[in-house]
């Protein structure tokens, strides 16, 4: 058995070693109440049990990292799929960090669902080892990887962290009309988790299934000349087309529940051979995630949200804010070193110029500069506690967009850091 | 603290006030009509004197800028692959016979675009040209003068400095105005 | 727009306006803080900032605008927001061969024409998205200055006795009867806050312990180091201190820099793909590079360097294999991998002249693509160039013409001369190229010469094609090791305010009852866990959360 393979097995392990290590958490935090003995002493039990074992999946997800780095030959932070799965390592880092000041098993319960999510969707992208192209053959791509990667983590926390102050403070049983709204908000914030579960599920449901289609796309296009060329591009789905590339004809298509022909074609705004996948994708991952929300509102009797409230009673709120805000506060460095001061001494080196407003550039900007207004409004009265935790949830999804949202929708330098 | 300390540090206070916002004018000023006023490429613009040459006209003579100082001089950038370069070529010719039968102090210079001998002495012969024909090798003046679509006209004062940069073909009226006013000036 | 005047604290000490708590005893004194019960609003230690004033003229008010963090706050949102408007499309810096006036509404429809019109394409480069910057970095100064000083002042001549309300008024706090002789007590605490790396100083039953007050300066330096790297980025717009040219070197040729006495040669330019055994499943059968790579030898010249006449005097003066990540750096100067072009281009054919009816051949003859010579003698024939043609193209005219400079499709007349010919000779042309040979039917051209001469390449080995070409970017960047220095001096102040925080607990015993506060100005957590450390070790007992006086609800 090669190094990789070894790796992908510790890959594997450290995978189910969270989802076991959140299963954990929960018994923890839900069988608080029902436990029969004191429940102080559930919690501090089961909250062991299930930091340790996420501390073994840890240390498998390391052994995973390591075996790959060995195997490989370069460090396995060069694609999005090896990129994901660091990430998700130092989300694990960071959460360590976190627990280690704060003690609190609360944050697990949060954490670890958020690192299988990742790990899950790193797993999406092809897993291959990739030789290095001449760009990134480079320390800098140890150096700047990781620290962007690591501050991010923080930053994870940091919306974990603010999530649960949020799920903690929201009452779901009051009718107030602010108090709806905020409900709202937060059961719309858990719905979007729920859509990224199913995307996930979807994809590799459809892949087990071994579902394919097949299209010729023509795009008939007008050069400056005036001369009219068409060209013909093969377009490959993996999921049943709900929507089918603009202009196009099926070439092959396996049924899906008694469905021989897409339902729909995609409008012509939406350039790019693979634009019309992307609906596709979207489209079904908002139609299974509802599905599943809905499922998940059925076994519950009540909005996530509502659940999820009921079993966080006893909790701190000022706790978790202080915990949302020291994670960001810890993270917002190590991210400016990374992804900013390291990123401009790399790009020196790579391309000539420190900065060039590159998109991801741009967002790595932003992302610097949405966490310094966050800071700096820490500073204010009356920016503590719902606010701050909104700040750092919507945080999150700037983070995200950074590192995938970036690569999957707009162009630019950073494009083989992509599928 | 006392009140008098107070009143001594407002006057400091006021001072680095002013100096503080004056330098924030100054070089924000700088900075913001940078973006506004000037386009960083380091190219000739109008006003200002063009980048010196030293170039091979076809029979094998070296001419330099300065050897036209105190004339007017129009520099065409040309190639037989453009064909407006082709079509304007004649008009060139018939100005530069114009002026310089009235005894003007003005002179053409058609900077070809880094062909090859034979090429250009054809077309030369072709249109009986007989201002100077000068030789760029490898692109290299022309990318000096920032030259990007062909052809492009340099008209120059006798001053030295450039009175203006026409992109595309020229009929012999756009020519004839301006060298007017290159001799007037 | 501050309206209270009564700065004298009972205490006696008389305070700037502005002043949130006395400076000195550290009482509340403005009025919504003194009436209140929450924990004290501790920033910048209660100081007045520095420009607060009564009556502000002109010069204060826009003082005053770029001094508050709010304002500073929304300038950093809205560069945020304009940056992301600048990544919806792509920039026009970022492509070189369309025509932004047309490409984008060509591309994008009428929000590209209307993003083109608006400016977006250019956002970075614009005045107003250089306004925000600029704005942030005099807020950077500003900001930083008006609290910097005062806050100085507070920490270096702290009161040690504080007022009762500042002490119970903080967010940590503790107060009980004390069982044993206060004296006694307060000694024991002072010796464990020792412990702890506290400073402490004494003032009979009160006390003040204090450490890492040196955090305190980490938000500062950062700025400091974020005001140099953004006069490092303008430095950068002087002209002699940036250069950013590319130059594209044949391999085996010399070519010189624009604008600099600098000469580059291209010894051997190398691309390398990965093997089809390097690669996974997925990606084999692709070319996907492994290297790039330009030995390059850089020169100086030091005579006659822009005279066509002379060869110039060339002084080598470094060597250096220019990878992607690996650039030559000499002096300042910087030469960077930016592309290459491999695609074969004809440099030199070697053809023979073949005399259809006897089968003779004659030559063969050096013809090069540039410049080439204008006669030939081959056996008792001669070749005459009469003209040639790079790219040929018939116009629309139906004149034969070139359409580039780049021998793509070239073609030569001859005028053939010899025996049995025509006394002036006979038109020739000649295509290299085969399917330029039959695209523009030279068969067909020459007519009846042509049935009986031919002029043709006999083998492969006889054509020549031109030396790849690598395109290197030459950069200068004066302002960088400013940049460095800005960045440098940026991350420190970060890592100092980050990661060490200013703790200082007050406490003072009246009557026998002890009342202390602790103030900190991050991790609150920390900050109970450590009093009811400390607490523990003289013997009273506390949970550490009960230390907390709220406040975090604000």
């Amino acid at each position: 058995m090669s190094l990789v393979d070894f790796s992908s097995d510790a890959f594997i392990v450290a995978f189910f070693l969270y989802c076991f290590g959140f299963l954990f958490y929960g018994v923890a935090i839900i069988g608080r109440k029902f436990s029969n003995r004191n429940s102080e002493d559930h919690l501090r039990r089961w909250g062991r049990i299930a930091f340790i074992t996420s501390l073994l999946g840890f240390a498998a997800h390391l052994t995973f990292f390591f075996t790959r780095w060995a195997g490989g030959g370069h460090i396995p932070t060069s694609n999005m799929y090896e990129f994901m799965t660091f990430l998700a390592m130092m989300v694990m880092l960071a959460f360590i960090v976190v627990y280690a000041i704060y003690r609190k098993p609360m944050l697990g319960f949060f954490t670890l669902p958020l690192v299988v999510i990742i790990v899950a969707f790193a797993a999406v992208f092809p897993q291959e080892v990739q030789p290095l192209i001449p760009p990134l053959q480079s320390i800098w791509l140890k150096i700047h990887v990781t620290t962007a990667a690591l501050g991010e983590a923080f930053f994870a926390v940091g919306f974990a962290a603010g999530l649960m102050y949020l799920l903690r403070v929201v009452d779901f049983n009051s009718q107030e009309k602010s108090m709806r709204l905020q409900q709202r908000w937060v059961e719309f914030t858990l719905y979007v988790v729920v859509i990224i579960i199913a995307f996930i599920g979807s994809v590799f449901s459809f892949r087990g299934m071994g579902y394919e289609a097949h299209f010729i796309q023509e795009t008939v296009s007008i050069s400056s000349q005036g001369v009219e060329s068409t060209k013909t591009d093969e377009v490959s789905y993996s999921m049943p087309p709900i929507f089918k590339p603009y202009n196009s004809q099926v070439q092959s298509m396996d049924t899906f529940l008694g469905v021989k022909e897409p339902l729909f074609e995609t409008p012509s705004w939406m350039k790019g051979v693979d634009a019309a996948r992307k609906l596709n994708t979207i489209v079904w991952s908002i139609i299974n995630g509802t599905i599943l929300y809905g499922l998940i509102r059925l076994v519950l009797r009540r909005r996530i949200g509502a659940a999820v409230h009921s079993v966080m009673d006893g909790v701190d709120p000022d706790d978790l804010d202080e915990i949302s805000y020291r994670a960001i506060a810890i993270g917002y460095p190590i991210f400016t070193l990374g992804a900013l001061i390291f990123a401009m001494i790399w790009a020196y080196i790579a391309w000539s110029r420190f900065w060039g407003w590159d998109p991801k550039e741009v967002w790595a900007l932003i992302t610097w500069l949405y966490y310094t207004a966050y800071l700096h409004l820490r500073l204010s009265r009356g920016w503590h506690g719902r606010k701050s935790a909104w700040i750092a949830v919507v945080g999150f999804v700037v983070v995200m967009f950074t590192l995938i949202g970036v690569n999957l929708v707009l162009v630019g330098l950073h494009s083989y850091a992509g599928v | 603290m006392l009140g008098g300390d107070i009143r001594q540090m407002g006057k400091n206070r006021r001072k680095i006030q002013i100096v503080i916002l004056l330098g924030v004018l100054l070089l924000g000023g700088y900075a913001i009509g940078k973006a506004l006023f000037v386009s960083d490429d380091g190219l000739p613009k109008r006003g200002e004197a063009p980048p010196d040459f030293a170039l091979l006209s076809s029979d094998g003579q070296p001419h330099r800028l300065a050897d036209y100082e105190g004339k007017a001089l129009v520099i065409n950038f040309w190639g037989t692959f453009c064909p407006p370069c082709v079509v304007e070529t004649p008009e060139f010719q018939r100005q530069y016979e114009k002026w310089q039968g009235q005894g003007k102090p003005f002179e053409i210079i058609g900077i070809n675009l880094s062909e090859d001998d034979l090429t250009v002495s054809n077309f030369v012969r072709k249109y009986g040209l007989t201002y100077d024909i000068l030789r760029d090798k490898r692109n290299k003046i022309e990318t000096l003068y920032g030259v990007r679509s062909y052809p492009t006209t340099f008209f120059i004062k006798p001053d030295g400095t450039i009175m203006d940069i026409y992109v595309g073909g020229m009929t012999e009226k756009d020519i004839d105005e301006r060298v007017m006013k290159l001799l007037q000036s | 727009m501050l309206s209270f005047e009564n700065t004298k604290c009972e205490c006696g000490h008389q305070n700037p306006v502005g002043t949130v708590l006395c400076e000195s005893c550290g009482k509340p004194l403005e009025a919504s803080e003194a009436a209140s019960d929450m924990p004290l609003e501790m920033r910048y230690d209660g100081v007045a900032r520095r420009s607060q004033k009564s009556n502000p003229t002109i010069i204060d008010r826009v003082w005053n605008f770029f001094s508050s963090v709010k304002i500073a706050v929304r300038i950093i949102i809205i560069t945020l927001l304009a940056a992301i408007v600048g990544t919806i499309f792509t920039q026009e810096n970022a492509f070189v061969s369309f025509d932004p006036a047309t490409y984008y509404e060509e591309k994008y429809g009428w929000i590209g024409k209307w993003y083109y019109k608006l400016g977006l394409s250019n956002t970075y480069e614009s005045w107003w998205f250089i306004g925000l910057l600029v704005m942030i970095g005099t807020s950077l100064v500003i900001c930083s200055l008006d609290r910097v000083l005062p806050l100085y002042r507070a920490l270096s001549k702290q009161q040690i006795r504080k007022h009762l309300q500042f002490i119970n008024r903080q967010k940590t706090v503790y107060s009980a009867e004390l069982k044993n002789d206060p004296e006694a007590w307060i000694g024991q605490m002072e010796e464990q806050l020792k412990r702890k790396r506290y400073r402490v100083h004494r003032d009979g039953t009160a006390l003040l312990a204090e450490k890492a007050r040196f955090s305190r300066w980490g938000p500062y330096i950062n700025h400091i180091g974020l005001i140099v790297f953004l006069l490092a980025v303008l430095l950068r717009t002087i002209p002699s201190w940036s250069m950013d040219n590319y130059v594209s070197v044949p391999e085996g040729e010399i070519v010189q820099i624009p604008k600099t006495n600098y000469f580059i040669k291209n010894e051997k330019f190398t691309v390398d793909y990965y093997k089809d055994e390097e690669l996974p499943e997925e990606l084999k059968g692709t070319n996907r590079a492994k290297l790039y790579e330009t030995k390059a030898v850089l020169y100086t010249c030091s005579e006659n360097c822009d005279d066509p006449l002379l060869e110039p005097k060339l002084e080598e003066v470094k060597q250096h294999d220019i990878l992607v990540n690996h650039p030559l750096s000499y002096q300042g100067l910087k030469v960077y991998q930016f592309g290459y072009d491999d695609t074969p281009k004809l440099k030199a054919v070697k053809p023979v002249l073949i005399d259809k009816e006897t089968g003779q051949t004659y030559g063969p003859f050096d013809l090069t693509m540039r410049d080439p010579e204008l006669n030939y003698k081959l056996g008792p024939y001669t070749l005459e160039l009469k003209t040639k043609y790079m790219d040929f193209v018939i116009d629309s005219a139906g004149e034969p013409g070139t359409q580039s400079r780049e021998p793509n499709a070239p073609a030569f007349i001859f005028l053939l001369k010899g025996p049995d010919l025509p006394e002036g000779g006979v038109p020739y042309m000649y295509f290299p190229k085969q399917n330029d040979k039959v695209r523009f039917s030279q068969d067909a051209i020459n007519g009846d010469i042509g049935k009986r001469f031919e002029i043709k390449v006999p083998k492969m080995e006889d054509v020549t094609f031109a030396a790849v070409v690598s395109t290197l970017n030459v950069r200068v960047d004066k302002a960088m090791p400013y940049i460095w220095v800005g960045a440098g001096i940026s991350m420190f102040g970060l890592l100092l305010g980050s990661y060490w925080q200013h703790r200082r607990i007050w406490l003072r015993v009246d009557n026998g009852r002890v009342s202390l506060g602790a103030h900190t100005n991050k991790n609150n957590y920390g900050m109970r866990a450590e009093v009811a450390a400390v607490l523990h070790k003289t013997g009273i007992d506390v949970e550490p959360k009960s230390l907390d006086n709220g406040g975090n609800k604000s």
